[in-house]
Protein backbone atom coordinates (compact mmCIF):
# COMPACT_ATOMS: atom_id res chain seq x y z
CA UNK A 1 0.00 0.00 0.00
CA UNK A 2 2.64 2.39 1.03
CA UNK A 3 4.72 1.52 -1.99
CA UNK A 4 1.92 2.16 -4.42
CA UNK A 5 1.04 5.49 -3.09
CA UNK A 6 4.54 6.65 -2.76
CA UNK A 7 5.65 5.55 -6.19
CA UNK A 8 2.69 7.14 -7.74
CA UNK A 9 3.29 10.34 -5.93
CA UNK A 10 6.95 10.21 -6.86
CA UNK A 11 6.27 9.85 -10.52
CA UNK A 12 3.70 12.57 -10.29
CA UNK A 13 6.16 14.93 -8.77
CA UNK A 14 8.70 14.22 -11.44
CA UNK A 15 6.24 14.69 -14.15
CA UNK A 16 4.62 17.86 -13.00
CA UNK A 17 7.72 19.75 -12.01
CA UNK A 18 10.41 19.02 -14.48
CA UNK A 19 11.72 22.56 -14.39
CA UNK A 20 11.85 23.33 -10.73
CA UNK A 21 14.94 23.02 -8.66
CA UNK A 22 15.98 19.97 -6.83
CA UNK A 23 15.30 21.52 -3.49
CA UNK A 24 11.70 22.30 -4.24
CA UNK A 25 11.22 18.88 -5.66
CA UNK A 26 12.76 17.24 -2.67
CA UNK A 27 10.39 19.16 -0.49
CA UNK A 28 7.49 17.91 -2.49
CA UNK A 29 8.79 14.42 -2.44
CA UNK A 30 9.18 14.56 1.28
CA UNK A 31 5.68 15.79 1.61
CA UNK A 32 4.52 13.04 -0.67
CA UNK A 33 6.31 10.54 1.50
CA UNK A 34 4.53 11.70 4.61
CA UNK A 35 1.25 11.87 2.79
CA UNK A 36 1.55 8.34 1.57
CA UNK A 37 2.49 7.25 5.06
CA UNK A 38 -0.57 8.91 6.48
CA UNK A 39 -2.85 7.48 3.83
CA UNK A 40 -1.58 4.00 4.27
CA UNK A 41 -1.87 4.17 8.03
CA UNK A 42 -5.46 5.16 7.70
CA UNK A 43 -7.65 7.36 9.85
CA UNK A 44 -7.42 5.01 12.77
CA UNK A 45 -4.23 6.54 14.00
CA UNK A 46 -4.08 9.91 15.65
CA UNK A 47 -0.81 10.86 14.03
CA UNK A 48 -2.03 10.02 10.56
CA UNK A 49 -5.16 12.02 11.14
CA UNK A 50 -3.08 14.96 12.26
CA UNK A 51 -0.88 14.66 9.19
CA UNK A 52 -3.82 14.45 6.84
CA UNK A 53 -5.41 17.44 8.46
CA UNK A 54 -2.24 19.32 7.98
CA UNK A 55 -2.08 18.46 4.32
CA UNK A 56 -5.68 19.18 3.60
CA UNK A 57 -6.04 22.43 5.42
CA UNK A 58 -2.65 23.90 4.79
CA UNK A 59 -2.41 23.06 1.18
CA UNK A 60 -2.28 26.70 0.28
CA UNK A 61 0.33 27.40 2.86
CA UNK A 62 2.80 24.74 1.97
CA UNK A 63 5.68 26.41 3.56
CA UNK A 64 4.06 26.41 6.94
CA UNK A 65 3.24 22.77 6.66
CA UNK A 66 6.76 22.01 5.55
CA UNK A 67 8.27 23.93 8.42
CA UNK A 68 6.04 22.46 11.05
CA UNK A 69 6.59 19.01 9.76
CA UNK A 70 10.33 18.88 9.70
CA UNK A 71 12.27 17.56 12.63
CA UNK A 72 14.56 20.53 12.76
CA UNK A 73 13.14 21.65 16.07
CA UNK A 74 15.99 21.83 18.54
CA UNK A 75 15.43 19.55 21.45
CA UNK A 76 15.31 21.44 24.68
CA UNK A 77 16.25 19.70 27.90
CA UNK A 78 13.11 18.38 29.48
CA UNK A 79 13.72 19.69 32.98
CA UNK A 80 10.53 21.65 32.98
CA UNK A 81 7.25 20.06 32.22
CA UNK A 82 6.62 16.47 31.44
CA UNK A 83 9.42 14.31 30.10
CA UNK A 84 7.56 13.60 26.90
CA UNK A 85 7.64 17.15 25.55
CA UNK A 86 10.31 16.48 22.96
CA UNK A 87 8.37 13.50 21.77
CA UNK A 88 5.21 15.50 21.52
CA UNK A 89 6.86 17.92 19.19
CA UNK A 90 8.16 15.20 16.96
CA UNK A 91 5.13 13.04 16.57
CA UNK A 92 2.41 14.73 14.54
CA UNK A 93 -0.58 15.49 16.67
CA UNK A 94 1.35 14.73 19.79
CA UNK A 95 0.55 17.89 21.62
CA UNK A 96 -3.04 16.96 22.28
CA UNK A 97 -2.55 13.44 23.47
CA UNK A 98 -2.20 12.02 26.91
CA UNK A 99 1.02 10.30 27.76
CA UNK A 100 -0.31 6.81 27.34
CA UNK A 101 -1.65 7.26 23.84
CA UNK A 102 1.40 9.29 22.95
CA UNK A 103 3.55 6.25 23.55
CA UNK A 104 1.28 4.12 21.44
CA UNK A 105 1.23 6.61 18.62
CA UNK A 106 4.97 6.94 18.77
CA UNK A 107 5.36 3.21 18.34
CA UNK A 108 3.13 3.18 15.31
CA UNK A 109 4.79 6.26 13.90
CA UNK A 110 8.22 4.73 14.25
CA UNK A 111 7.05 1.58 12.51
CA UNK A 112 5.59 3.50 9.62
CA UNK A 113 8.59 5.78 9.34
CA UNK A 114 10.97 2.88 9.15
CA UNK A 115 8.83 1.28 6.44
CA UNK A 116 8.92 4.48 4.48
CA UNK A 117 12.65 4.83 4.86
CA UNK A 118 13.17 1.28 3.70
CA UNK A 119 10.99 1.86 0.70
CA UNK A 120 12.74 5.01 -0.31
CA UNK A 121 16.11 3.43 0.21
CA UNK A 122 15.19 0.53 -2.01
CA UNK A 123 13.96 2.87 -4.72
CA UNK A 124 17.20 4.73 -4.62
CA UNK A 125 19.10 1.50 -4.73
CA UNK A 126 17.07 0.14 -7.59
CA UNK A 127 17.59 3.21 -9.66
CA UNK A 128 21.23 2.51 -9.29
CA UNK A 129 24.34 4.61 -9.29
CA UNK A 130 23.78 5.57 -12.87
CA UNK A 131 20.72 7.55 -12.03
CA UNK A 132 22.41 10.91 -12.08
CA UNK B 1 -6.05 -36.62 90.44
CA UNK B 2 -3.62 -39.39 90.36
CA UNK B 3 -6.06 -42.17 89.68
CA UNK B 4 -7.69 -40.11 86.98
CA UNK B 5 -4.41 -39.50 85.35
CA UNK B 6 -3.35 -43.05 85.62
CA UNK B 7 -6.65 -44.23 84.32
CA UNK B 8 -6.33 -41.94 81.40
CA UNK B 9 -2.86 -43.15 80.81
CA UNK B 10 -3.91 -46.68 81.29
CA UNK B 11 -6.42 -46.53 78.53
CA UNK B 12 -3.71 -45.55 76.17
CA UNK B 13 -1.33 -48.10 77.51
CA UNK B 14 -1.65 -50.40 74.60
CA UNK B 15 -0.81 -47.66 72.16
CA UNK B 16 1.63 -44.92 72.62
CA UNK B 17 2.15 -44.84 76.29
CA UNK B 18 5.39 -43.32 77.35
CA UNK B 19 6.42 -41.81 80.61
CA UNK B 20 6.30 -38.46 78.96
CA UNK B 21 2.62 -38.66 78.47
CA UNK B 22 2.16 -39.24 82.14
CA UNK B 23 4.40 -36.29 82.86
CA UNK B 24 2.44 -34.09 80.54
CA UNK B 25 -0.79 -35.18 82.05
CA UNK B 26 0.43 -34.29 85.47
CA UNK B 27 1.69 -30.92 84.24
CA UNK B 28 -1.52 -30.20 82.56
CA UNK B 29 -3.68 -30.94 85.49
CA UNK B 30 -1.51 -28.99 87.87
CA UNK B 31 -1.60 -25.98 85.66
CA UNK B 32 -5.27 -26.35 85.14
CA UNK B 33 -5.74 -26.31 88.84
CA UNK B 34 -3.64 -23.17 88.99
CA UNK B 35 -5.77 -21.44 86.42
CA UNK B 36 -9.06 -22.44 87.78
CA UNK B 37 -9.22 -23.35 91.42
CA UNK B 38 -12.60 -24.83 90.84
CA UNK B 39 -11.23 -26.96 88.15
CA UNK B 40 -11.89 -30.53 88.82
CA UNK B 41 -8.89 -32.30 87.60
CA UNK B 42 -10.47 -35.65 87.72
CA UNK B 43 -13.50 -34.54 85.86
CA UNK B 44 -11.38 -32.72 83.38
CA UNK B 45 -9.19 -35.66 83.03
CA UNK B 46 -12.24 -37.68 82.59
CA UNK B 47 -13.45 -35.07 80.17
CA UNK B 48 -11.74 -33.94 77.10
CA UNK B 49 -8.30 -35.34 77.49
CA UNK B 50 -9.42 -38.82 78.28
CA UNK B 51 -12.02 -38.33 75.68
CA UNK B 52 -9.23 -37.52 73.34
CA UNK B 53 -7.42 -40.53 74.55
CA UNK B 54 -10.66 -42.35 74.53
CA UNK B 55 -10.47 -42.13 70.84
CA UNK B 56 -8.62 -45.00 69.48
CA UNK B 57 -5.02 -44.13 69.76
CA UNK B 58 -4.46 -44.31 66.08
CA UNK B 59 -7.16 -41.73 65.47
CA UNK B 60 -5.55 -39.36 67.88
CA UNK B 61 -2.25 -39.98 66.24
CA UNK B 62 -3.80 -39.38 62.89
CA UNK B 63 -5.33 -36.21 64.17
CA UNK B 64 -2.00 -34.98 65.26
CA UNK B 65 -0.05 -36.22 62.32
CA UNK B 66 -2.43 -35.12 59.65
CA UNK B 67 -0.81 -31.76 59.11
CA UNK B 68 2.40 -33.40 58.19
CA UNK B 69 1.77 -36.62 56.36
CA UNK B 70 4.92 -36.48 54.37
CA UNK B 71 7.35 -36.77 57.17
CA UNK B 72 7.88 -40.29 58.44
CA UNK B 73 7.69 -39.93 62.12
CA UNK B 74 10.09 -42.04 64.03
CA UNK B 75 8.40 -43.71 66.88
CA UNK B 76 10.35 -41.88 69.52
CA UNK B 77 9.97 -38.64 67.74
CA UNK B 78 6.31 -39.22 67.21
CA UNK B 79 5.52 -39.88 70.78
CA UNK B 80 7.00 -36.72 72.16
CA UNK B 81 5.31 -34.46 69.68
CA UNK B 82 2.12 -36.25 70.40
CA UNK B 83 2.63 -35.52 74.03
CA UNK B 84 3.54 -31.96 73.38
CA UNK B 85 0.75 -31.44 70.94
CA UNK B 86 -1.75 -33.18 73.04
CA UNK B 87 -0.78 -30.93 75.86
CA UNK B 88 -1.14 -27.89 73.72
CA UNK B 89 -4.30 -29.11 72.21
CA UNK B 90 -5.74 -29.54 75.63
CA UNK B 91 -5.04 -25.96 76.54
CA UNK B 92 -6.08 -24.67 73.24
CA UNK B 93 -9.39 -26.31 72.92
CA UNK B 94 -10.34 -25.26 76.36
CA UNK B 95 -10.31 -21.64 75.40
CA UNK B 96 -13.16 -21.98 73.05
CA UNK B 97 -13.43 -22.36 69.41
CA UNK B 98 -13.81 -18.64 69.07
CA UNK B 99 -10.28 -18.14 70.20
CA UNK B 100 -8.88 -20.33 67.52
CA UNK B 101 -8.69 -17.58 65.01
CA UNK B 102 -6.40 -15.73 67.32
CA UNK B 103 -3.87 -18.44 67.12
CA UNK B 104 -2.49 -17.86 63.67
CA UNK B 105 -2.00 -14.23 64.37
CA UNK B 106 -0.83 -14.39 67.93
CA UNK B 107 1.29 -17.48 67.95
CA UNK B 108 4.83 -17.94 67.09
CA UNK B 109 5.80 -20.79 64.92
CA UNK B 110 6.23 -23.11 67.84
CA UNK B 111 2.57 -23.98 67.56
CA UNK B 112 2.45 -24.56 63.91
CA UNK B 113 -0.22 -27.13 63.62
CA UNK B 114 -2.47 -25.82 66.28
CA UNK B 115 -4.89 -24.08 64.03
CA UNK B 116 -5.31 -27.10 61.83
CA UNK B 117 -5.45 -29.33 64.82
CA UNK B 118 -8.05 -27.28 66.49
CA UNK B 119 -10.13 -27.21 63.38
CA UNK B 120 -10.12 -30.91 63.19
CA UNK B 121 -10.58 -31.28 66.87
CA UNK B 122 -13.59 -29.08 66.71
CA UNK B 123 -15.16 -31.55 64.40
CA UNK B 124 -15.24 -34.05 67.13
CA UNK B 125 -18.30 -33.25 69.17
CA UNK B 126 -16.61 -34.32 72.37
CA UNK B 127 -14.39 -31.31 72.27
CA UNK B 128 -17.10 -28.91 71.39
CA UNK B 129 -18.87 -29.53 74.63
CA UNK B 130 -15.83 -28.96 76.67
CA UNK B 131 -15.20 -25.36 75.98
CA UNK B 132 -17.33 -24.22 78.84
CA UNK B 133 -14.89 -24.63 81.69
CA UNK B 134 -12.36 -21.92 81.96
CA UNK B 135 -13.24 -20.45 78.63
CA UNK B 136 -13.29 -17.04 80.13
CA UNK B 137 -10.31 -17.64 82.27
CA UNK B 138 -6.86 -16.71 81.27
CA UNK B 139 -7.29 -15.77 77.73
CA UNK B 140 -4.30 -13.70 78.38
CA UNK B 141 -2.67 -16.50 80.26
CA UNK B 142 -2.91 -18.89 77.40
CA UNK B 143 -0.13 -17.44 75.34
CA UNK B 144 2.05 -17.48 78.35
CA UNK B 145 1.06 -21.01 79.06
CA UNK B 146 1.72 -21.94 75.51
CA UNK B 147 5.04 -20.27 75.72
CA UNK B 148 5.92 -22.35 78.72
CA UNK B 149 5.71 -25.87 77.35
CA UNK B 150 8.15 -25.26 74.58
CA UNK B 151 10.67 -24.20 77.12
CA UNK B 152 10.01 -27.18 79.25
CA UNK B 153 9.83 -29.65 76.45
CA UNK B 154 12.28 -27.85 74.33
CA UNK B 155 15.12 -30.06 73.22
CA UNK B 156 13.35 -33.16 72.04
CA UNK B 157 10.16 -31.61 70.90
CA UNK B 158 10.96 -28.29 69.36
CA UNK B 159 13.19 -29.26 66.49
CA UNK B 160 10.83 -31.94 65.38
CA UNK B 161 7.67 -29.90 65.39
CA UNK B 162 9.61 -27.08 63.89
CA UNK B 163 10.74 -29.22 61.03
CA UNK B 164 7.74 -31.39 60.68
CA UNK B 165 5.01 -28.97 59.80
CA UNK B 166 6.98 -26.73 57.57
CA UNK B 167 4.55 -27.19 54.77
CA UNK B 168 1.56 -26.62 56.91
CA UNK B 169 3.24 -23.57 58.36
CA UNK B 170 3.56 -22.27 54.86
CA UNK B 171 -0.02 -23.12 54.26
CA UNK B 172 -0.95 -21.45 57.47
CA UNK B 173 1.01 -18.40 56.51
CA UNK B 174 -0.80 -18.42 53.26
CA UNK B 175 -4.11 -18.65 55.05
CA UNK B 176 -2.96 -15.98 57.42
CA UNK B 177 -2.03 -13.65 54.67
CA UNK B 178 -5.13 -14.56 52.74
CA UNK B 179 -7.14 -13.58 55.73
CA UNK B 180 -5.09 -10.45 55.98
CA UNK B 181 -5.71 -9.63 52.38
CA UNK B 182 -9.38 -10.20 52.75
CA UNK B 183 -9.43 -8.11 55.86
CA UNK B 184 -7.55 -5.39 54.12
CA UNK B 185 -9.90 -5.52 51.26
CA UNK B 186 -12.88 -5.18 53.49
CA UNK B 187 -11.56 -2.08 55.17
CA UNK B 188 -9.95 0.51 53.01
CA UNK B 189 -6.51 0.40 54.48
CA UNK B 190 -4.58 3.11 52.80
CA UNK B 191 -2.27 3.67 55.66
CA UNK B 192 -1.09 0.12 55.44
CA UNK B 193 0.30 0.45 51.96
CA UNK B 194 3.60 1.99 52.77
CA UNK B 195 4.28 -0.30 55.69
CA UNK B 196 2.77 -3.38 54.20
CA UNK B 197 4.19 -3.04 50.75
CA UNK B 198 7.66 -4.31 51.59
CA UNK B 199 6.09 -7.08 53.64
CA UNK B 200 3.68 -7.82 50.88
CA UNK B 201 6.39 -7.95 48.30
CA UNK B 202 8.37 -10.24 50.51
CA UNK B 203 5.30 -12.37 51.01
CA UNK B 204 4.48 -12.58 47.37
CA UNK B 205 7.99 -13.53 46.53
CA UNK B 206 8.20 -16.17 49.19
CA UNK B 207 4.77 -17.73 48.88
CA UNK B 208 4.69 -20.38 46.25
CA UNK B 209 1.21 -21.71 46.86
CA UNK B 210 -1.59 -20.47 44.66
CA UNK B 211 -4.00 -18.06 46.22
CA UNK B 212 -7.23 -16.56 45.24
CA UNK B 213 -6.68 -13.54 43.08
CA UNK B 214 -8.31 -10.62 44.71
CA UNK B 215 -8.63 -7.45 42.76
CA UNK B 216 -6.57 -5.46 45.15
CA UNK B 217 -3.20 -7.06 45.36
CA UNK B 218 -1.80 -8.12 48.63
CA UNK B 219 -0.64 -5.30 50.80
CA UNK B 220 -1.70 -2.64 48.33
CA UNK B 221 -4.35 -0.03 48.61
CA UNK B 222 -7.83 -0.91 47.57
CA UNK B 223 -8.80 2.62 46.78
CA UNK B 224 -10.48 3.06 43.46
CA UNK B 225 -8.12 5.88 42.63
CA UNK B 226 -5.04 3.86 43.30
CA UNK B 227 -6.44 0.93 41.37
CA UNK B 228 -7.01 3.10 38.36
CA UNK B 229 -3.60 4.65 38.75
CA UNK B 230 -1.98 1.30 38.97
CA UNK B 231 -3.74 0.13 35.83
CA UNK B 232 -2.64 3.25 34.05
CA UNK B 233 0.93 2.80 35.17
CA UNK B 234 0.90 -0.75 33.94
CA UNK B 235 -0.40 0.37 30.58
CA UNK B 236 2.32 2.93 30.30
CA UNK B 237 4.98 0.43 31.26
CA UNK B 238 3.73 -2.02 28.66
CA UNK B 239 3.89 0.58 25.96
CA UNK B 240 7.32 1.70 26.99
CA UNK B 241 8.43 -1.89 26.64
CA UNK B 242 7.04 -2.04 23.13
CA UNK B 243 8.84 1.13 22.23
CA UNK B 244 12.05 -0.20 23.66
CA UNK B 245 11.76 -3.21 21.43
CA UNK B 246 11.14 -1.05 18.39
CA UNK B 247 14.07 1.23 18.93
CA UNK B 248 17.32 -0.63 18.42
CA UNK B 249 19.66 -0.62 21.34
CA UNK B 250 17.06 0.65 23.74
CA UNK B 251 16.39 -2.49 25.67
CA UNK B 252 19.62 -2.25 27.59
CA UNK B 253 18.91 1.19 28.88
CA UNK B 254 17.30 1.45 32.26
CA UNK B 255 15.45 4.52 33.30
CA UNK B 256 12.57 6.17 31.58
CA UNK B 257 14.25 9.48 30.84
CA UNK B 258 17.10 7.89 28.94
CA UNK B 259 14.78 5.63 27.07
CA UNK B 260 12.66 8.58 26.06
CA UNK B 261 15.75 10.41 24.88
CA UNK B 262 16.74 7.43 22.84
CA UNK B 263 13.30 7.23 21.29
CA UNK B 264 13.38 10.90 20.43
CA UNK B 265 16.77 10.46 18.83
CA UNK B 266 15.51 7.58 16.80
CA UNK B 267 12.48 9.44 15.52
CA UNK B 268 14.63 12.40 14.61
CA UNK B 269 17.07 10.24 12.76
CA UNK B 270 14.28 8.58 10.82
CA UNK B 271 12.83 11.89 9.80
CA UNK B 272 16.24 13.12 8.73
CA UNK B 273 16.68 9.99 6.68
CA UNK B 274 13.39 10.65 4.93
CA UNK B 275 14.52 14.13 4.12
CA UNK B 276 17.85 12.97 2.80
CA UNK B 277 16.36 10.26 0.67
CA UNK B 278 13.81 12.61 -0.74
CA UNK B 279 16.63 14.89 -1.76
CA UNK B 280 18.26 12.01 -3.51
CA UNK B 281 15.09 11.02 -5.22
CA UNK B 282 14.48 14.53 -6.35
CA UNK B 283 17.83 14.62 -8.05
CA UNK B 284 17.32 11.28 -9.65
CA UNK B 285 14.59 10.96 -12.11
CA UNK B 286 13.72 7.41 -11.43
CA UNK B 287 13.78 5.41 -14.59
CA UNK B 288 12.31 2.58 -12.77
CA UNK B 289 13.02 -0.81 -14.18
CA UNK B 290 10.30 -3.25 -14.06
CA UNK B 291 12.49 -5.79 -12.40
CA UNK B 292 13.61 -3.20 -9.96
CA UNK B 293 10.07 -2.37 -9.14
CA UNK B 294 9.46 -6.02 -8.64
CA UNK B 295 12.13 -5.95 -6.01
CA UNK B 296 10.82 -2.94 -4.23
CA UNK B 297 7.26 -3.95 -4.12
CA UNK B 298 7.88 -7.52 -3.23
CA UNK B 299 10.12 -6.40 -0.46
CA UNK B 300 7.58 -4.02 0.85
CA UNK B 301 4.35 -5.87 0.45
CA UNK B 302 4.35 -9.00 -1.62
CA UNK B 303 1.04 -10.34 -2.71
CA UNK B 304 -0.76 -7.23 -1.74
CA UNK B 305 0.76 -5.47 -4.68
CA UNK B 306 -1.51 -7.29 -7.04
CA UNK B 307 -4.57 -5.71 -5.66
CA UNK B 308 -4.91 -2.37 -7.21
CA UNK B 309 -7.87 -0.19 -6.71
CA UNK B 310 -10.87 -1.25 -8.57
CA UNK B 311 -13.44 1.03 -7.20
CA UNK B 312 -14.79 3.75 -9.30
CA UNK B 313 -13.99 6.41 -6.76
CA UNK B 314 -10.83 8.29 -7.49
CA UNK B 315 -9.22 10.01 -4.63
CA UNK B 316 -7.59 12.58 -6.85
CA UNK B 317 -9.93 13.28 -9.66
CA UNK B 318 -7.93 16.34 -10.52
CA UNK B 319 -4.79 14.40 -11.20
CA UNK B 320 -6.67 11.87 -13.18
CA UNK B 321 -8.12 14.54 -15.35
CA UNK B 322 -4.75 16.11 -15.92
CA UNK B 323 -3.25 12.80 -16.73
CA UNK B 324 -5.82 11.86 -19.24
CA UNK B 325 -5.48 15.23 -20.81
CA UNK B 326 -1.73 14.97 -21.05
CA UNK B 327 -1.57 11.47 -22.32
CA UNK B 328 -0.89 10.68 -25.88
CA UNK B 329 -3.23 8.53 -27.83
CA UNK B 330 -0.89 5.72 -28.56
CA UNK B 331 -0.36 4.93 -24.99
CA UNK B 332 -3.88 4.85 -23.87
CA UNK B 333 -5.45 1.85 -25.24
CA UNK B 334 -8.00 1.55 -22.56
CA UNK B 335 -8.96 4.68 -20.73
CA UNK B 336 -11.75 3.14 -18.68
CA UNK B 337 -9.60 0.50 -17.04
CA UNK B 338 -7.24 3.23 -16.09
CA UNK B 339 -9.81 4.86 -14.00
CA UNK B 340 -10.67 1.56 -12.52
CA UNK B 341 -7.06 0.91 -11.71
CA UNK B 342 -6.89 3.57 -9.20
CA UNK B 343 -4.74 3.26 -6.22
CA UNK B 344 -7.48 3.11 -3.70
CA UNK B 345 -7.02 -0.62 -3.51
CA UNK B 346 -10.54 -1.17 -2.49
CA UNK B 347 -11.30 -4.36 -4.31
CA UNK B 348 -8.24 -6.39 -4.97
CA UNK B 349 -10.19 -9.40 -6.11
CA UNK B 350 -11.93 -7.64 -8.89
CA UNK B 351 -8.80 -6.03 -10.06
CA UNK B 352 -7.15 -9.35 -10.73
CA UNK B 353 -9.55 -10.09 -13.52
CA UNK B 354 -8.94 -6.68 -14.94
CA UNK B 355 -5.28 -7.36 -14.81
CA UNK B 356 -5.67 -10.56 -16.74
CA UNK B 357 -7.62 -8.86 -19.45
CA UNK B 358 -5.02 -6.25 -19.91
CA UNK B 359 -1.96 -8.29 -19.29
CA UNK B 360 0.05 -6.65 -21.98
CA UNK B 361 -0.70 -3.20 -20.81
CA UNK B 362 0.38 -3.54 -17.24
CA UNK B 363 3.97 -2.56 -17.18
CA UNK B 364 3.21 0.17 -19.52
CA UNK B 365 0.76 1.71 -17.16
CA UNK B 366 3.10 1.18 -14.38
CA UNK B 367 6.05 2.95 -15.79
CA UNK B 368 4.71 5.57 -17.99
CA UNK B 369 4.53 8.86 -16.21
CA UNK B 370 1.47 9.72 -18.13
CA UNK B 371 -0.48 7.17 -16.26
CA UNK B 372 -0.73 6.86 -12.58
CA UNK B 373 0.93 4.02 -10.92
CA UNK B 374 -1.34 1.14 -10.40
CA UNK B 375 0.72 -1.82 -9.51
CA UNK B 376 2.69 -4.48 -11.13
CA UNK B 377 2.14 -7.71 -12.79
CA UNK B 378 4.70 -10.36 -12.19
CA UNK B 379 3.88 -11.79 -15.54
CA UNK B 380 6.71 -11.15 -17.90
CA UNK B 381 5.13 -8.91 -20.41
CA UNK B 382 7.95 -6.48 -20.36
CA UNK B 383 9.51 -6.97 -23.77
CA UNK B 384 6.29 -6.06 -25.50
CA UNK B 385 6.24 -2.63 -24.11
CA UNK B 386 9.82 -1.80 -23.57
CA UNK B 387 10.04 0.24 -26.72
CA UNK B 388 6.96 2.10 -25.73
CA UNK B 389 8.49 2.80 -22.37
CA UNK B 390 11.49 4.28 -23.99
CA UNK B 391 9.42 6.58 -26.02
CA UNK B 392 7.60 7.71 -22.97
CA UNK B 393 10.53 8.36 -20.77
Amino acid sequence: MLAFRFLRALTLVHRTTPNSSNAARSRRIQRAAFASMAYSAGPRRAWSRALLCRFHFHRARRRCAGRSRTAGVPRRPSTTGSPADGLRRLVPGGTEMDYCSLLEETADYIRCLSKQVKLMQSIVDSVGPGGR
Amino acid sequence: MEPGGSSGVGSVNSGTYTPEIAESLRFEEEIQSLIDPSFDASSAAGGSFTALLGLPANQAVELLHHPGPGEPPASAASSSPIAGDLWRLRLVEQHAVTDTLRLPFGCSSTFPSDAALVERAARFSVFATDDSPASSSGGGLSPELKAEPPDSHSPPTLPVPAEKPRRPSKRKECEKSKAKAVAKKSKSAEENTSAAKPAAEENTSGDKLPYVHVRARRGQATDSHSLAERARREKINARMKLLQELVPGCSKITGTALVLDEIINHVQSLQRQVEFLSMKLAAVNPRIDFSGLDHILSAECGPLAMGSGCGGGASDPATWASETAASTGGIRRMPPPQQIWHLDLVHPQQSSTVWENNGAAHPHFLLSPATSLVGYDPASSVPLNSNQLKTEL
